[in-house]
């Protein structure tokens, strides 16, 4: 073969011009196009904040695409085309330093948000997402209503359920203290409520949960569980003041369900994603020992002991 | 060969001009990955310095060692090889200056655009629209400048480095406009899944189309002339050119797989990028057989020594990169460290390194004096190998952890503090790479500009 200017120019470019046909120029117009179930168009704060987004490289360290095979947050939807038609850019991002986001809306409340955002590290003590107070508060804002779309329609409910239980909960905080420890009991169903913490209390179970509590809870209870963390100043309902609850009849299933669950409307997340069981059970006994300074923990009934206790 | 065409007098004023560009965005882009790799050992670092954040020093380094570091770096090799390689002077060596700063002009607009936060958000193709424009510009006259001096050759055969020059610049002109969407300004992008498709068939095809092929110009040029042995096989390069065409091409889709996109293009970036063994090993085949039995003039000659580094790295890369193709293996490798530790296998390891190789090949041969410091060539040659060898032991590691764990259920922000270690050792490696490019950029601008004194060159 004679590679002559001609042959090499011209082989070149009907190859390049022959292989975007077939693999970027047909898709496109093959592709349908249509909404998926969860599609709704954003609004123009949504919009706004989005353009954040992109100009402050979010995208490098959060994905927005769930894999069938994926467990963490945003993991009860797989991402589909039609969730994302009108992106442009499409932000699917290729790292995930940080947790995907494509159904971040609704996952906390807004103030939540803006914790993490002027310190990550507020609400989550382990979090390397760099600061973001520089933005100032009306720009954090509109990043906080992108993210709180994330999902869409779905996002959409999820925000809805925050808005109804954040006015439940502030009402609650509002009529004191008594009143507000009652309240958070009640939310827990009653077979939740009755349950000691079944694991007797040792010094190794007390480290590992001290352990649990510096990498997820410090950031809003505290470094003494008075829920004066830095994330407080921004936090409303502010975080719980564990210190108060001795003699007010707090179980350790009621720390367990909560820490499990979360208390949606308030700042207080799920951790069923981050922790087991074991893992719940002594953080919970560890803030009852410690904050609480009084411990139900292998107090009747606790059924048959479980096989590895001392 | 006539009286008249031996005579040619090469001025390779272009050639210095792109040598000094590498060697400069070498140290700044290196200085910017220092930066982000700072951030993630400790986030509060430099914490609301808005210029340099991560999510815009990142790119910010991505796009500097793509196209100040690494694309120049191949580039002013070209600009020495072309005319050589024609019998020919350089069409114009005023034009080839002129298209050197104009690169350096463009790349540094673009860089502060996204410094300032008019990142289009798409990776590998966040410089704001202006910028595109001036890169793309850029392009054009090295391919004015290198098509008019094919045109103008006194040496009917081309070589196969013309083939790749030649093809890299004009594929890349048009793969850059056509990825960056320059037909649309305010978002520079497509609308939803397209746009992924598009983006990472434009993406990949800056390692494919760009610094692959130039890379491969350089090493076809440098090692049969440090080892004086003649090209193991002219078939195998032709082979090797259009099969790299072909299949490189294909293969953007395999950053989807694990997203929405139509399987039958998910299947034709998996074939492909398996298919990639057939450039790779067609290349290398040729290349080691060229230099069979000759590593000590490689050795001996620094430039040399780099180039043959880099093709060992391109085996790694190509090796890996199949295999990553997988779908089974990218459910592990995907999202993760191990991509970013391939990403600068590929980049610094097989590319840049050639690059660097190619400006250690012809800076005596321009100047018509010896290195500046063979010995601080060699160090950077040391710090940047022992570098990015640590780098990639390091992400692959990272990127097994982080990946195994998510498969096994565990979230994302619980393996955070178990990954932080290998971010500090990462830092560290970096640091060496780091140095290495200070270093280079030392040794490029004495040995450039700085004959010695009493003519007796320094070790």
């Amino acid at each position: 073969m004679r590679m002559t200017p001609s042959v090499i120019l011209g082989g070149v470019l009907a190859l390049l011009a022959a292989i975007v046909a077939t693999v970027v120029y047909f898709p496109a117009v093959q592709q349908d196009g249509s909404p998926s179930e969860i599609y709704r168009e954003r609004t123009a704060e949504e919009e706004a904040g989005r353009r954040i987004y992109l100009q402050n490289g979010c995208v490098y360290c959060h994905s927005q695409a769930i894999r069938a095979f994926d467990w963490d947050m945003g993991s009860e939807r797989i991402a589909q085309a039609g969730d994302y038609i009108a992106d442009e850019p499409i932000q699917l991002g290729s790292q995930r330093t940080g947790p995907d986001l494509s159904q971040a809306g609704g996952e906390h409340p807004d103030d939540w948000h803006i914790a993490h955002f002027v310190n990550p590290r507020y609400t989550r003590p382990s979090s390397i997402m760099p600061p973001f107070a520089w933005l100032g508060p009306e720009r954090i804002r509109l990043l906080t209503r992108y993210v709180q779309s994330l999902g869409l329609r779905q996002a959409d409910r999820r925000m809805e359920r925050q808005n109804f239980w954040k006015a439940e909960s502030v009402r609650a905080y509002e009529a004191g203290v008594e009143a507000n420890v009652r309240w958070l009991a009640e939310q827990v169903p009653r077979g939740w409520r009755e349950i000691p913490n079944p694991y007797p209390t040792s010094a190794a179970s007390l480290q590992r949960g001290q352990r649990i509590y510096q990498y997820f809870c410090i950031g809003c209870h505290g470094p003494i569980g008075d829920g004066m963390g830095p994330a407080q100043p921004w936090i409303y309902p502010p975080p719980l003041n564990f210190t108060v609850l001795k003699g007010r009849e707090i179980s350790g299933g009621i720390l367990y369900y909560q820490i499990m669950n979360g208390i949606t409307g308030t700042a207080m997340p799920y951790f069923k994603r981050d922790l087991e069981s074991q893992k719940i059970w002594e953080v919970g006994d560890y803030v009852a020992r410690y904050f609480i300074n009084q411990s139900d923990a292998n107090e009747e009934p606790r059924g048959i002991d479980a096989s590895w206790e001392p | 060969m006539s009286e008249a065409v031996s005579a040619v007098v090469h001025a390779d004023r272009t050639a210095r001009a792109f040598a000094l560009t590498s060697a400069l965005w070498f140290a700044l882009a290196t200085s910017f990955g220092m930066i982000a790799a700072g951030y993630l050992i400790a986030p509060d670092f430099l914490a609301n310095v808005e210029y340099i954040h991560f999510g815009r020093v990142r790119p910010m380094h991505v796009n500097a060692v793509l196209f100040g570091f690494v694309t120049p770096g191949l580039l002013a090799a070209a600009f020495y090889y072309v005319p050589r390689l024609l019998r020919a002077p350089l069409f114009s060596e005023s034009l080839g200056v002129f298209s050197a700063l104009f690169w350096n002009v463009s790349l540094a607009a673009g860089l502060v655009g996204v410094s300032l936060g008019y990142s289009q958000g798409r990776e590998y193709a966040e410089l704001p629209w202006g910028a595109d424009l001036l890169i793309i510009a850029s392009f054009g006259l090295v391919i004015v400048n290198l098509l008019l001096t094919i045109r103008r050759r006194n040496e009917p055969i081309l070589y196969v480095s013309i083939w790749y020059a030649a093809a890299a610049v004009v594929l890349t002109a048009c793969t850059y406009a056509l990825g960056n969407v320059v037909w649309k300004p305010d978002t520079g992008a497509l609308k939803g899944i397209p746009d992924a498709i598009l983006l990472w068939f434009y993406g990949h095809n800056v390692f494919g189309l760009l610094l692959s092929p130039l890379a491969l110009g350089v090493a076809y040029y440098v090692l049969p002339i440090a080892t004086r042995s003649p090209l193991y096989s002219h078939t195998l390069s032709l082979l090797g050119f259009w099969s790299l065409i072909v299949v490189y091409t294909h293969i953007g889709t395999h950053h989807l797989l694990q997203t929405p996109v139509p399987t039958w293009l998910k299947t034709i970036s998996i074939v492909d990028s398996v298919a990639m063994v057939i450039p790779v090993m067609v290349f290398l085949i040729n290349i080691w057989y060229t230099v069979k039995g000759k590593l000590g003039e490689i050795h001996a000659d620094i430039g040399a020594k780099f180039v043959f580094t880099g093709t060992i790295y391109y085996f790694f890369v190509n090796l890996q990169g199949s295999m990553m193709a997988l779908p089974d293996v990218q459910r592990i490798t995907h999202y993760n460290n191990w991509v970013v530790g391939h990403a600068h296998i590929g980049v610094l390891g097989f590319a840049g390194v050639t690059a660097l190789g190619g400006l250690y090949f012809i800076l005596p041969r321009i100047t018509g004096r010896p290195l500046f410091s063979r010995y601080l060539a060699d160090l950077q040659y040391w710090l940047v190998l022992i570098g990015i060898t640590g780098f990639a032991v390091v992400l692959t590691v990272v990127g097994l952890i982080q990946g195994q764990a998510w498969y096994n259920g565990e979230t994302l922000y619980r393996t955070l503090p178990e990954i932080q270690p290998y971010y500090v050792l990462r830092l560290s490696l970096g640091l060496l790479i780091l140095a290495g490019a200070w270093v280079g950029l030392y040794n490029v601008v004495r040995s450039l500009y700085f004959p010695p004194r009493g003519g007796v060159p320094c070790a």
